[in-house]
């Protein structure tokens, strides 16, 4: 490992000029469960590393603002969204999907914003943050401000976040349709912790509005959406979800020369995990009216 | 019975347990001393290169960096070694042979210094084709791995045969031209796997007076003082080898890999250096050998087995180490714990430009018996017999000359079949949706052997225990203690095991193919009923008895008149004012036999019958264990809870080639998966909903109180096993390991072929 100088600002305004300043010699250490093991294997090689974990609006923690929103801070962690009644009870699948990532030790470090900027494609959290319209708050030093999270996402490792921006915190805000249930489902190479090779979420409401987002198939997570009602309806039949999800589901191009998963097998297991996401969304949806 | 008390066939806490799970252990790693310097390998990102220069002068000037140290620092020409032939060089000179082959070591005052010498060194090389398959290594016109020269003598030296291990009895031809036997023939194939033992692989070594002295995570420090001794021209006594308990070993730490070139780079700067593996490096250093196999069987209508004409290429690396033995023993035994009147083996170690294998826990037992108990399993499918009888029908029993010119079956292996077949429920119906496979095994034990303990008896009764064995996590700490605590009355607590330094300890051979508690046991035995006799004499004297009159055993001297005293009690006396101490040598030797195939019949069979209930995510190709059994012959147990921790951690470790361990190679021979994050072994999460391991025990094996060696068996069985619950489960059978989800789901988008499916339960 390289050395490089550690920097732990007490306030926002610090750490966005501190970040502004050093521009890609700098790198954001929260969790640090991404960016330990590149700083490892010399894949990034950082002037100074700038912990953020002290400023206080980036504080972990879920709040419920009135009308239905949650706020969830940018350094919560994976085991603290996992386990949030409000989070279990209201975006079953972020619950789902932050209890899937990585082992119990990473979760208990690695933090929500880390996982969102990182931009990994396989990211567990982007799928049902998708599908609940999540919405990521940047502040940088023009201010703040608000980024829809399928706006967020580039490619691997690559968000429109501004240089010297800090995600501060996502909000998750209440659907104009009523309550959202959503399921998280992914495809690993064994049950212990693993990088998914499909992740995916569903998200169904009152109206009959699917949509369904997915990752480790592209550069970056899909989010695509159902305004037929065909997906949602408990009486469709296969044969008629079927062009539905091709349709859905025609936008993902995984790697050709991926070795975790080929892209035949991502294709397939893209359907699979489709239809029982969605399987459970409903059933999730019909449980909660 | 409390946690002191080292009573034969009980289960006292482990000897250094508690520093085990606490992290207070030190492992090499965790060690240094003082004005230690910091080596590491220089590589290049190819499989197979001829390498022009290196020019280390950008490195060398970089703070901190002391040494550049290539081949052309060694001596000429460069010296070479290895446990069966001397062709692995200390650094690579003239050609890489494989993707990690290393061509210099940077020393520096730090690791980071040396890790930034190692990307200033700049290495002038041409990648050359390489061969990394069986069927590249066999090819007209292939790229020879290793150089002729190296194998003047070798007849198949133009070639990358290593060498052919050739086993038959019988006549095969003869046999399978008998009519109406049904005859399966089918190919296997067992993929790359690495050991991932937790702790790193690391070495040490420091100029010491006239001599040099080397730390190794080694599990044979015997081996490696000769091999330093033999690069360097020392007597063995100036060589001292500490070898601290490893973390974990399973083979892959039993012989030397860059300890040679540490060495010669402490004495090159008169300083200590020390060199710690990372996991990709490990990745790099040790591996099990891959398998093609090819299996033939006739069976007789009753289900008979009436021939096995069995090849397998075994694909090694581009040196030698122990992997020619590991094709030769491991496929001795290849047709199985079976009586077959007609059997012909032919397997051959190919060379390639990968990795070096090396012994692995099961020592090329797993490869083989994948193939041939899935044949075995086919063919009784296809008589419509069931699986578990087959194999019954042809079991060996105790005294068949199952090899004929072998140990002949040492066991009551057929309490094994039927407990396994108990355990599973495997005459229950089977719960819809999965499927049910069982499979057995045998791996031959050590075919020689020598081990020495020094015990001794101190003048309070405590008792120090040397033993040259490594406790690499497999307990033998803590049953050797109980043999001494046995044999001499001392609580666990007042014995002390002193092992892992050359200097210290006495000979032992080596710490492998599951032999300590059989032959540093009967070592350390032999030394305490020599302190025994002693103290025989000594109570004969002090009580006025005749030698014959008294008996020392289990800690208490007995009078033929019925007195009893505590050995404690008559060593006191004995002794007299200057106390001193009672010293016994024991000696274990098990000869080579000459004209033998393997050098030597097994002391004792291993063997293991393993049943597994699966079931199979047809959507998605999931193999989920529900439930899997494992069943040992162990002889007697001496720590029950250890017996079961090795067969468990077996079973758990044939779990991952079965499920989801191999190296994936791009098209220039490059490990693309190195490390943790896509080479994955099975996590907690990922074990059978329910495990269980039994022992058979019938006090018949040649270890102290009538034990085997029983630490690789539950792995013999593992991949065949859990394939015939899935083909059970499913009709659809796989024959190329590992059964990963895409795997199975792919093997499921085919279906079942032609004749697949029969005998399904």
């Amino acid at each position: 490992m390289r050395p490089f100088t550690y920097a732990r600002p007490d306030t926002l305004a610090d750490a966005v000029a501190l970040l502004a300043e050093r521009g890609a010699e700098a790198r954001v250490l929260a969790g640090g469960t991404d960016l330990i093991i590149r700083l490892r294997d010399g894949s990034v090689r950082p002037e100074v590393v700038v912990d953020v974990k002290r400023v206080p609006e980036l504080a972990p923690g879920i709040r419920a603002r009135d009308g239905g929103m949650l706020v969830i801070g940018a350094t919560t962690t994976m085991t603290e969204i996992a386990a949030h009644p409000l989070i279990r009870r209201d975006v079953a699948g972020l619950a789902e999907a932050a209890a899937v990532v990585g082992s119990v030790q990473i979760r208990n470090r690695a933090t929500l914003a880390g996982n969102l900027c990182n931009a990994s494609p396989a990211a567990d959290t982007a799928p049902s943050l998708l599908v609940h319209g999540a919405v990521v708050v940047a502040h940088g030093l023009a201010g703040e401000r608000r980024i829809g999270l399928d706006d967020f996402f580039v490619r691997s490792g690559l968000t429109t976040l501004a240089p010297g921006e800090l995600v501060v915190a996502i909000e998750i805000p209440a659907s104009g349709h009523g309550r959202i249930a959503s399921a998280h489902q992914r495809r690993t190479r064994r049950r212990g912790h693993d990088l998914a090779s499909v992740t995916l979420a569903c998200g169904l409401d009152a109206t009959g509005l699917t949509r369904i987002a997915y990752g480790s198939v592209g550069p970056r997570p899909i989010l695509r959406l159902d305004t037929t009602g065909v997906l949602a309806a408990a009486a469709s039949t296969d044969e008629a979800r079927t062009p539905i999800f091709e349709a859905i589901f025609a936008d993902a191009t995984p790697s050709v020369r991926s070795m975790r998963a080929g892209a035949e097998y991502r294709l397939a297991m893209l359907r699979v995990l489709g239809r029982r996401a969605l399987a459970t969304a409903q059933a999730r949806l019909a449980a909660g009216e | 019975m409390t946690a002191l008390d080292g009573t034969i066939g009980t289960s006292p806490n482990r000897v250094g347990g508690i520093d085990r799970v606490t992290g207070a252990q030190r492992y090499l790693a965790d060690m240094s001393v003082t004005d230690a310097l910091h080596a590491k390998l220089v590589t290049v990102p190819v499989a197979r290169a001829r390498v022009a220069r290196i020019d280390g002068s950008a490195a060398l000037a970089l703070p901190g960096v002391r040494l550049v140290l290539t081949a052309d620092d060694l001596p000429q020409p460069v010296p070479r070694f290895g446990p069966q032939n001397l062709d692995r060089p200390v650094l690579a000179t003239g050609e890489t042979k494989y993707h990690g082959d290393p061509v210099a070591l940077v020393v520096a005052d730090t690791r980071e210094q040396a890790e930034a010498g190692v990307a200033a060194v700049h290495v002038d090389y041409k990648a050359l084709p390489a061969v990394c398959t069986v069927a590249a290594a066999l090819a007209t016109g292939a790229p020879l791995v290793q150089d002729r020269s190296l194998r003047a003598k070798d007849p198949r030296r133009n070639t990358n045969v290593l060498n052919e291990h050739v086993v038959a009895w019988g006549d095969v031809e003869a046999a399978a031209a008998e009519p109406g036997l049904t005859i399966v023939e089918r190919r296997y194939t067992f993929p790359m796997v690495t050991h991932f033992a937790i702790e790193p692989h690391a070495f040490m070594a420091a100029p010491d007076g006239d001599g040099v002295s080397v730390w190794s995570t080694i599990q044979h420090p015997n081996w490696l003082q000769k091999t330093i001794a033999g690069l360097t021209r020392l007597p063995l006594s100036k060589v001292r080898v500490y070898a601290p308990d490893p973390g974990g070993g399973f083979g892959g730490k039993q012989h030397a890999k860059y300890e040679p070139a540490v060495v010669f780079a402490a004495l090159r700067l008169g300083r200590p250096v020390r060199l710690v593996l990372t996991l990709e490096e490990t990745f790099q250093a040790v591996r099990r050998a891959a398998c093609e196999a090819r299996v033939r069987t006739g069976f007789t209508a009753d289900g008979r087995i009436a021939f096995h004409d069995i090849e397998a290429d075994y694909l090694i690396g581009a040196y030698t180490d122990i992997a020619d033995r590991v094709v030769g023993k491991g496929s001795y035994p290849a047709a199985g714990p079976y009586n077959v009147p007609a059997v012909r083996i032919v397997a051959r170690a190919i060379l390639s430009h990968t990795v070096p294998s090396t012994a692995f826990r099961g020592f090329g037992n797993p490869q083989i018996n994948w193939a041939v108990e899935s044949t075995i399993d086919e063919g009784a499918r296809v008589l419509g017999i069931d699986p578990v009888d087959v194999r019954l029908r042809n079991l060996a029993r105790k005294g068949d000359r199952f090899i004929p010119f072998d140990t002949p079956c040492d066991g009551e292996w057929d309490q094994a079949v039927r407990k396994a077949a108990e355990l599973i429920g495997w005459d229950t119906p089977c719960p819809p949706g999965r499927g049910r496979g069982i499979a057995l095994g045998i791996k031959s034990g050590p075919t020689t052997g020598l081990s020495y303990s020094i015990v001794r008896l101190l003048a309070d009764g405590s008792v120090v225990v040397y033993a040259g064995t490594s406790d690499m996590g497999q307990g033998a700490r803590t049953v050797f203690a109980q043999i001494a605590s046995h044999e001499l009355g001392a609580p666990l607590d007042w014995i002390t095991v002193v092992m892992g330094d050359t200097a210290i300890v006495p000979y032992d051979q080596q710490t492998s193919a599951s032999r300590s508690t059989v032959l540093m046991g009967n070592a350390i035995l032999a030394a305490c009923r020599d302190i025994q006799a002693k103290l025989r004499s000594i109570a004969a004297t002090q009580l006025g008895a005749a030698d014959t009159d008294v008996t020392v055993a289990e800690g208490v001297v007995r009078l033929a008149d019925g007195r009893e005293f505590p050995i404690r009690e008559v060593l006191a006396a004995g002794l007299g004012r200057l106390g001193g101490e009672i010293t016994g040598l024991g000696e274990m030797r098990k000869e080579a036999e000459a004209g033998h195939p393997l050098s030597g019949a097994p002391a004792f069979f291993e063997f293991n019958c393993t049943a597994i209930e699966a079931e199979v995510d047809a959507d998605t190709g999931d193999v989920t264990i529900d439930r899997h059994v494992t069943v040992s012959d162990v002889g007697k147990a001496l720590n029950p809870l250890q017996v079961r921790m090795q067969d468990e951690g077996a079973a758990i470790m044939g779990l991952g080639h079965t499920l989801m361990e191999h190296y994936i190679l791009d098209d220039e021979g490059r490990i693309r998966n190195l490390g943790a994050i896509d080479y994955r072994i099975p996590t907690s999460m990922d074990l059978p909903r329910e495990l269980r391991s039994e022992a058979v025990e019938n006090a018949d094996g040649p270890g102290p109180y009538g034990s085997k060696g029983m630490s690789e068996g539950a792995l013999l069985c593992v991949a065949p096993a859990v394939a015939a619950a899935v083909r059970d489960a499913t009709g659809v059978a796989i024959r190329d390991l590992p059964l990963t989800p895409e795997r199975v789901w792919r093997a499921l988008q085919v279906g079942a072929a032609p004749g697949d499916a029969e005998g399904r339960r």
